[in-house]
């Protein structure tokens, strides 16, 4: 189990696009807040920002293409060809003669995955949250543990649903071009809230719920319950894709 | 002429191409029909083109997997430059045929998202647009020849560096090739300039670079 995992973690790392994933999720959200300071001072200066206990956590959103595009890298680099002069040649092949137990292979993928990305959110919510008290102390209050662990939990959970909806089409453009147009300002999932309250039980919108307390939302969820909502979607998702890894010639 | 024929052939046998297209147009009328929607309650000012700003996302993909589909697994950049060695007048070929196979698309796109908000004067703008900017992620991903990184950078210009530029009063965001999507008349001139950049870049690349 351990080396399966180490395997993986080290296939993971070793991709470009995936230390691409890393460095944009790391380095976004602190770069936003440190960019945005002087307008934050100024909003809170002027008052026309109540509510400040959200805003650490608020910036903390654009850093999740981080985690996107881990989660998407980790399938999808095991489909794509290995060389132009090698058709057929992917890198599933190889994964499948070292480890040939399918679902051995997807706990071990699933944990590395989970690992790279919890260290990551971990990471990025310390340099954001920090960089927020240091130049806004005064006005922000100090987020409570608990809300922190939600947005890694988010984040954890989001690169997972990458990664499921990447096991299901087992194509990296389709999950990416959803996942970023749905992490733009207004996502597609905040239109569909305005057209009906079931919408709020979408994935992204509900997570968020976790560790953001706002008013925007149309149905107001408990952190816990929010946190259970996507923590199933993803379950659901990871349990399909699963069983078409299972089932599916390689 | 045969070689545009056979640009034309290539892109139009492409099954992610049209499935593409398919899942943009699809998604363009059900915002459309999302916004329409949320029109009755609260009026919203731009809602003949916010759909668009979206699925500008599948021109994009659309750009990318026309450049990429040449440099996927087979090479097949090989045996198109084994039939036409001559690389500026193939690239420029290749351009101007993914812009005639993109513009009926971009047109059927554009209308359907223009016209149930009554902006039916928006209607060619917008197709010159999303024609633009496909021809913009083709030259992207003709220089990165790999689909799924340069699917990452535009999407991640466009959907997240975009818009957090754009919050920020001022600056440079007036310059970035998207904001035609927003502000049609001033953006138009940077849409225009950034394609013909990145075309430019992409044949020299295309020139240089082995294939």
């Amino acid at each position: 189990m351990v080396s399966r995992v180490r395997a993986e973690l080290r296939k993971l790392l070793g991709l470009p696009t995936a230390r691409v994933g890393l460095v944009l999720g790391t380095l976004t959200a602190p770069a936003i807040v440190l960019l945005n300071a002087p307008y934050t001072r100024r909003a809170i200066a002027a008052g026309t920002l109540t509510d400040t206990s959200d805003l650490g956590l608020r910036d903390l959103g654009v850093g999740l293409i981080g985690p996107m595009v881990l989660g998407v890298i980790a399938v999808s680099s095991e489909y794509t060809s290995t060389s132009q002069h090698a058709p057929g040649a992917r890198q599933l092949t190889a994964t499948l003669t070292a480890v040939p137990d399918r679902l051995r292979l997807l706990v071990a993928k699933t944990a590395a995955l989970v690992l790279v990305v919890a260290a990551q959110a971990a990471v990025a919510a310390t340099a954001t949250l920090g960089l927020t008290q240091v130049l806004h102390g005064d006005h922000v209050p100090v987020p409570a543990p608990a809300r922190v662990a939600g947005a890694i939990l988010y984040w954890t959970l989001t690169a997972l649903l990458a990664y499921a909806i990447t096991l299901i089409t087992r194509n990296g453009i389709v999950p990416l071009t959803l996942l970023v147009i749905n992490s733009t300002v207004v996502s597609v999932s905040y239109l569909l809230t305005k057209i009906t309250d079931l919408a709020s039980y979408l994935p992204d919108i509900v997570g968020a719920q976790m560790f953001i307390r706002d008013a925007d939302f149309p149905v107001e969820i408990a952190p816990l319950t929010a946190g259970l909502v996507m923590t199933a979607w993803v379950a659901v998702l990871l349990a399909i894709g699963a069983v078409l890894f299972q089932r599916r010639d390689a | 002429m045969n070689v545009a024929r056979a640009e034309l052939r290539k892109l139009l046998t492409l099954p992610s191409l049209r499935l593409t297209a398919l899942l943009t147009w699809a998604a363009t009328l059900l915002l459309a029909y999302a916004y329409a929607y949320a029109d009755r309650d609260a009026p919203l000012d731009d809602a003949a083109l916010a759909p668009l700003g979206y699925t500008q996302a599948g021109f994009l993909v659309l750009g990318v997997l026309a450049a990429a589909s040449e440099y996927e697994e087979g090479g097949q950049i090989h045996t198109t430059l084994l039939a036409m060695p001559r690389r500026l007048p193939l690239h420029v070929v290749k351009a101007l045929t993914l812009g005639a196979v993109t513009l009926p698309v971009a047109a059927v796109t554009a209308a359907t998202s223009t016209l149930p908000a009554g902006g039916a004067t928006w209607t060619p703008a917008a197709t010159a647009y999303l024609t633009l900017t496909t021809l913009l992620a083709a030259a992207v991903a003709g220089v990165v020849r790999r689909a799924v990184p340069a699917a990452i950078l535009l999407l991640g210009l466009y959907f997240i560096a975009g818009p957090l530029l754009r919050a920020r009063p001022g600056g440079i965001a007036a310059y970035l090739p998207d904001t035609a999507a927003l502000d049609p008349p001033r953006g138009a001139a940077a849409t225009v300039a950034w394609t013909a950049a990145v075309l430019a870049l992409a044949a020299l690349t295309f020139h240089r670079r082995d294939a």
